[in-house]
């Protein structure tokens, strides 16, 4: 398949994130990829030591990404979620594993630029094995029309000395009604970092966002890192929850919101808990508006106050 | 500036009381004093910022009244400012940082470029970074005089460049103010520091909110130094030697009118 079967306003809807999913499609690049067009398997492509199988059911597919023993990969590969209509259900099932002494970077992106009364639900089960390097990020886009319901839900569990890196951004477009739920399950000497993206923007936006690490393991660590802005109306919720329930273990939960605009809500939960004395949990959060001397700043170069406030929110809601 | 005044927010007490000084167009004006005479506070009037604005006086820029102008407009006309403790932003790349201020876009990474080397700074190096706490202080500031560089504006205010920084950075700063005036860019810098002050054409004194003098800069350091009471370290530092600017006898005189004698 040529990537110019896929529908052009999905191909082009990542355009603002500066992603061209053209550069991932099956015939470009060297990367594993699969590829749903709403519920149909429209491009599946495998490479040495990456299995991709995918099942169509009534309303999506369930899906295998398995990374075989040993395998590092640097093309990432490349999992594409559109839908371009306005109106249906799209579910996913997929279950990812990475075997032991794996490194590899998963790329999903999820797209549904002509939203107006669109599901997609995910839920997923990831596996990363011991001494593994995972990376798994997630971009979406929800068109202009504040109209998807978007529920993904995903168990993690990292294995001994692995380190997983898990980005979710949501920042172009407008979300609509978005409910996230992501369960990390760390275990000795595993490292975590979650870093998660979102901005509501108008009143028929609302983002809830659950971002969970559970240190079970001895000396895991784990960072939490929540982004998020709201203007117009809009409203983000986001619960960053951290348990240390084993010995030296070390976590931290760091929220910061913008609100923008009257009616417009940020709203931050942290969660942490410690069970082990030996073991260290802590959040910091901040929430409201830009410093002024920030905005000051920027006024200075010429900038008006809306065109600062502008700048310092793609900042913050920049990818690292 | 004509008879400006700024009280603190409370309006119970003046910060900046009557001041009138003009700066030439080209020229390296310092505005030096002790801690807490009001230098800064009067750097952030002419910016026009919310909590310094005049309680009397107007503020003249190329004859036109802009009191009452924020922050953006006066910007806009080509007054710009750089901060003593630029904030550290992360996410906002460097190339981005120096870009905004730039009216033409044409040619944007030339510019950027151009304003990195002006400040000494390597662009192979710093056009991937953010403006984040990775940078030390002197890099971030820097960083500062290349955004404001970049804007080419018609004035740039400078709020104690030297802070935090060591003698061998400041030798280099100094040397990037002369690069400013080459571009014909007026400077209006802040300084308590009588070695950064020496790089100006003229100067003005605030002393406990006051504006006691305005000349060429020699002359208004040695009033400084009277005031002070700092005959030696005037004699030893500043006016002895090789380059002197006044004999001992004068720099005596000076002393004396400052203590009534």
């Amino acid at each position: 398949m040529s990537g110019t079967e896929y529908p052009k306003e999905i191909l082009e809807s990542l355009e603002d994130y500066n992603i061209d999913i053209r550069d991932f499609m099956p015939g470009h690049g060297k990367g594993a990829k699969l590829l749903l067009n709403f519920n149909k398997i429209s491009g599946l492509e495998q490479v040495d030591g990456v299995i991709l199988k995918g099942r169509e059911i009534e309303n999506g597919i369930v899906a295998d990404i398995i990374i075989m023993e040993g395998t590092k990969i640097e093309e990432p590969v490349h999992l594409c979620f559109g839908v371009n209509k306005e109106t249906g259900v799209q579910e996913i099932f997929p279950r990812i594993i990475a075997e032991d002494n794996t490194e590899v970077t998963v790329q999903a992106h999820c797209s549904f630029p002509k939203a107006n009364g669109l599901i997609h639900k995910m839920f997923g089960h990831f596996y990363i094995g011991k001494n593994c390097n995972f990376t798994y990020s997630e971009t979406h886009y929800h068109g202009e029309n504040s109209g998807a319901f978007v529920a993904p839900v995903a168990y993690m569990y990292v294995g001994e000395n692995s380190v997983f890196e898990n980005n979710f951004n949501l920042t172009r477009g407008t979300p609509g009604k978005v409910k996230i739920m992501i369960d990390i399950y760390a275990m000795k000497n595993s490292v975590i970092k979650s870093n998660i993206r979102a901005f509501g923007k108008s009143k028929k936006d609302s983002v809830r966002i659950r971002d969970s690490v559970f240190l079970e393991g001895e000396n895991a660590r784990s960072i939490i890192k929540m982004k998020a802005a709201a203007r117009d109306g809009g409203e983000v919720l986001m619960y960053g929850i951290t348990e240390g329930n084993a010995p030296n273990c070390n976590g931290h939960v760091e929220c910061n919101e913008i609100v923008l605009g009257k009616g417009s809500i940020c709203r931050a939960r942290p969660f942490i808990r410690a069970i082990d004395p030996t073991s260290s949990v802590s959040h910091e959060a901040s929430l409201g508006r830009f410093p002024q001397k920030w905005l000051d700043e920027l006024l200075a170069k010429g900038l008006t106050e809306e065109e600062a406030t502008q700048v310092l929110i793609e900042a913050m809601l920049q990818e690292e | 500036m004509k008879d400006l005044t700024i009280p603190t927010i409370d309006q119970k007490c003046v910060i900046v009381n009557k001041v009138s000084f003009k700066v030439k167009e080209g020229s390296i004006h310092a505005v030096i004093g002790p801690n807490g005479s009001g230098k800064s506070t009067l750097a952030y009037a002419i910016m026009g910022l919310e909590n310094y604005k005049p309680s009397e006086g107007k503020i003249y820029f190329d004859g036109i009244d802009i009191t009452n102008m924020n922050i953006t407009e006066r910007a806009k006309l080509g007054i710009t400012l750089a901060w003593q403790e630029p904030a550290r932003i992360d996410g906002l790349s460097i190339p981005k940082y120096i870009s905004l201020g730039v009216k033409d876009k044409i040619n944007l990474k030339d510019r950027i470029i151009e304003a990195l080397k002006i400040v000494n700074l390597d662009p192979e190096r710093y056009m991937n970074r953010t403006i984040d706490e990775s940078l030390s202080g002197g890099e971030r500031k820097r960083v500062e005089l290349a955004a404001v560089i970049a804007m080419r504006p018609r004035l740039i205010i400078l709020d104690e460049p030297d802070s935090g920084l060591d003698f061998i950075v400041i030798e280099d700063f100094l040397n990037i103010f002369g690069k400013i005036k080459e571009l014909n860019m007026t400077i209006l810098l802040i300084t308590h520091r009588e070695d950064i002050g020496m790089v100006a054409d003229h100067g003005t004194l605030i002393w406990r909110g006051d504006a006691l003098l305005t000349d060429e800069f020699p002359k208004v350091m040695l009033r400084y130094c009277a005031k002070a009471g700092l005959k030696e370290f005037c004699k030893r530092k500043l006016f002895n030697g090789e380059g002197a600017c006044f004999d001992e006898d004068y720099i005596d005189r000076i002393f004396r009118e400052e203590q009534g004698l």
